[in-house]
């Protein structure tokens, strides 16, 4: 029985639709998986070399013991972001005669089998051969390794069952703000060394097996928690993740002067508000405007007289982020009702524009709200200003031409992280001539003359492209309603 | 009003729609019939110009559906759920439509008061998702939509279907009093062979694609069905 529930699972993800289809981007997605492991498994082999450059002097074993809390909760805020529940299966299987019981035990089992949970051990085990190993023996590197090991593991469970109880909820935010506040905050405010406070514990672990035994325990009970939370929410009325009576997102006013492409703009922010994966698209754009810090901060961006042609393309992306992000699966976020914007007169049109405008919007949002950046120079403003009529005026353009390549359909009710439903070779391929266009219409004029005359030939293009945008943009209109017997089919296929 | 010429619909080697010649006159109220796997649902979405025809041609009220879409003023249609708008809250769906086929306040309001039996004030004022509705109550939003805006014709797709048993006979008095009243074109496609004879003058049977029975006489319809299902 237990076997035959793995063969299902294994027989789903072969076969699901967006597997076969997607083989391209899951190919990707495990050849950077399999990188990222190696770059861990890499940083594990100089962990002991780096620990001895960083902290001259000291013992690099004390020094990582009294650091490896803030490894945990880093992996506490990775585990939140990335960590997904295993209950969108269980739909399928509950009314089966199987028992909940070993239905459970199999879907949390599933969820172990995952990458993040080997990180752990690539990283500490070099260093635990290296240096516990040698120096206190075999049994002391077990107790070592297993501790660190353990605790990772624990928080995989106790993840599962955190996200399950706080899923979605402000509590659960603030908890996990609260962790960031009280890992990184208080040593570096000096309340308390959390590091020193739970250095014994691993200190502890290579001398005595006590601290083993009792994460052995504490991993178990963690399991149990998260097996007895699910085992008692697995009904269906607990499974949707959002509360049935919350209406969110109000019609914007400024919108209803533009007219049917004012009211699809309007639909279309509800849209974006009313599910999950666009609203964690809308959320990464407002992250996105704190970019700048990254780079203007930087001295060598900044100090000498001349632009650097990187904050070119920073100005790009903070002025335009939401229409590369969102506006990259173009159409597949209306693939759940295509069919109604095709059987309306001009509905495809209006759609398309209202994402136009939708788009423009929140560009000169953020604009606006890129203006405080200016205390970093006025050439930063300057570069906010042309970037975005450059964004606007030719960039949007762009991006719907090509989002319009093969659009995928999309479920908009799972989660934005590292769900690659929509995406297509398209959108993989459209961060080229996105990286490159600014710079083709920059750099010759830069060069020849100045790199002010290299601002002057983008802002002058995006202005020309503001005033031609009636006939650009009917250029993605006619792609939509050439192609929409192919898009309407495409988007009416079960996910 | 509506001719259909021609018309076939081909997926590689199979053909799963082949029409010679279909007119259905102005105010007709048209039943489909027919197994699953017929092809009503693909002869629908032809003539709404969701699916390209491999070859043919369907013509509403003279403008020919894949060139123009001057058509889609005076059509309304419900088939699926792909035609709603699904997070919305039915009330907000309708304010929507109402903008689309620019109809004022009081229009909208007239229109909706018809369905207020149909609704069973379940659909208004409610403040869920149309798609968080059971999918008798979504049927109901969708045929209200479909009849919005004063069309001439419109498109049902098994409308009976998910329906209790008294909305059912509400939505059936609604249609024949529409199309008593307004004269619009009903298109309706049904498993249900009761209802179906009831409300429609005419009831063509699908077959593998092909038309094989056309019934106008409302005394023979049900006995010719019948003997055709019982097989």
């Amino acid at each position: 029985m237990f076997f035959e529930l793995i063969r299902l699972q294994f027989l789903k993800s072969l076969r699901s639709t967006s597997f076969a289809k997607s083989l391209l981007t899951n190919i990707f997605l495990g050849f950077i998986i399999l990188l990222l492991l190696g770059y861990v498994f890499g940083a594990g082999l100089l962990l002991n070399r780096v620990i001895g450059q960083l902290a001259e002097g000291q013992d690099s074993l004390e020094v990582l013991n009294s650091y490896l809390i803030f490894f945990f909760l880093t992996e506490f805020l990775y585990r939140y972001f990335i960590q997904s529940l295993p209950v969108v299966d269980l739909e399928s299987l509950l009314h089966l005669p199987i028992g909940k019981r070993k239905i459970m035990h199999m879907l949390l089992i599933r969820t172990f089998i995952s990458p993040i949970n080997i990180i752990a051990l690539l990283l500490f085990l070099p260093f635990g051969l290296e240096v516990v190993a040698t120096r206190f023996g075999d049994m002391a590197f077990l107790g070592w390794l297993g501790s660190l090991v353990l605790t990772s593991w624990i928080l995989h469970w106790f993840m599962l069952w955190f996200k399950q109880r706080f899923e979605d909820s402000t509590v659960g935010l603030l908890i996990v703000m609260g962790v960031l506040v009280l890992g990184g905050g208080s040593s570096y405010m000096g309340w308390f060394n959390l590091g020193e406070l739970t250095k014994p514990m691993f200190d502890l672990a290579i001398t005595s097996p006590i601290p083993l035994i009792l994460l052995f325990l504490a991993f178990l009970g963690s399991y149990w928690l998260c097996y007895r939370y699910h085992l008692e929410n697995a009904y269906l009325e607990d499974l949707s993740p959002e509360g049935e009576t919350r209406i969110s997102g109000q019609s914007i006013g400024f919108f209803s002067r533009f007219g049917l492409s004012g009211e699809m703009a309007n639909i279309e922010w509800k849209l974006i508000v009313r599910h999950k994966k666009s609203r964690t698209y809308l959320m990464l754009s407002a992250f996105f405007l704190l970019y700048g810090m990254v780079f203007y901060t930087q001295p060598a961006y900044m100090e000498n007289e001349r632009l650097s042609f990187i904050l070119i393309f920073v100005g790009v992306f903070i002025t335009g982020i939401f229409m590369i992000q969102y506006g990259q699966l173009f159409l597949s976020w209306n693939s759940g009702n295509f069919d109604f914007y095709l059987q309306k007169k001009d509905g495809v049109e209006q759609l398309v524009r209202g994402k136009y405008l939708l788009f423009i919007s929140i560009s000169v949002i953020c604009f606006l709200a890129s203006i405080p950046y200016v205390y970093f120079g006025w050439k930063i403003l300057l570069t906010h200003a042309v970037t975005f009529l450059f964004n606007v005026g030719i960039l949007i353009h762009v991006i719907i031409y090509l989002a319009l390549w093969k659009p995928k359909p999309m479920d908009l009710n799972k989660g934005a992280m590292f769900n690659y439903e929509g995406v297509g070779a398209a959108q993989w391929l459209m961060v080229i001539p996105m990286m490159i266009m600014p710079y083709v219409f920059y750099l010759p004029f830069a060069l020849l003359i100045n790199e002010y005359a290299g601002l002057a030939a983008l802002g002058i293009f995006g202005l020309l492209g503001i005033l031609f945008y009636k006939k650009l943009s009917a250029i993605n209109v006619r792609r939509v309603y050439e192609n929409k017997y192919e898009i309407s089919s495409s988007f009416r296929q079960e996910l | 009003m509506i001719t259909v010429n021609n018309l076939k619909k081909q997926y590689k080697e199979a053909v799963v729609l082949d029409v010679e010649s279909l007119q259905i006159p102005k105010g007709e109220c048209f039943g489909l019939v027919g197994n699953n796997g017929a092809g009503k649902t693909t002869l629908f979405r032809i003539m709404l110009d969701l699916v390209r025809p491999t070859q043919g041609e369907v013509t509403i009220e003279g403008y020919q559906v894949n060139q123009t879409e001057e058509w889609k003023k005076f059509t309304g249609a419900y088939l699926d759920e792909h035609m709603l708008l699904s997070y919305l809250t039915p009330d907000e769906y309708f304010q929507t439509l109402r903008k689309i086929y620019g109809m004022s306040e009081a229009d909208l309001e007239v229109h909706l008061e018809k369905f207020t039996e149909l609704f069973n004030d379940e659909i208004r004022g409610k403040k869920k998702y149309i798609r968080d509705l059971s999918k008798g109550n979504l049927k109901k939003v969708g045929i209200a939509a479909a009849l919005l805006g004063k069309p001439e014709v419109v498109f049902l797709d098994e409308p009976f279907e998910n329906l209790d048993p008294s909305s059912q006979i509400r939505l059936k008095k609604l249609i024949l009093k529409e199309k008593e009243e307004s004269r619009i074109t009903f298109l309706i496609s049904s498993h249900d062979l009761n209802h179906v004879t009831e409300i429609c003058d005419r009831i063509v049977l699908l077959e593998k694609g092909k038309i094989i029975r056309d019934l106008h006489e409302k005394s023979e319809m049900m006995r010719e069905l019948e003997a055709y299902f019982m097989g």
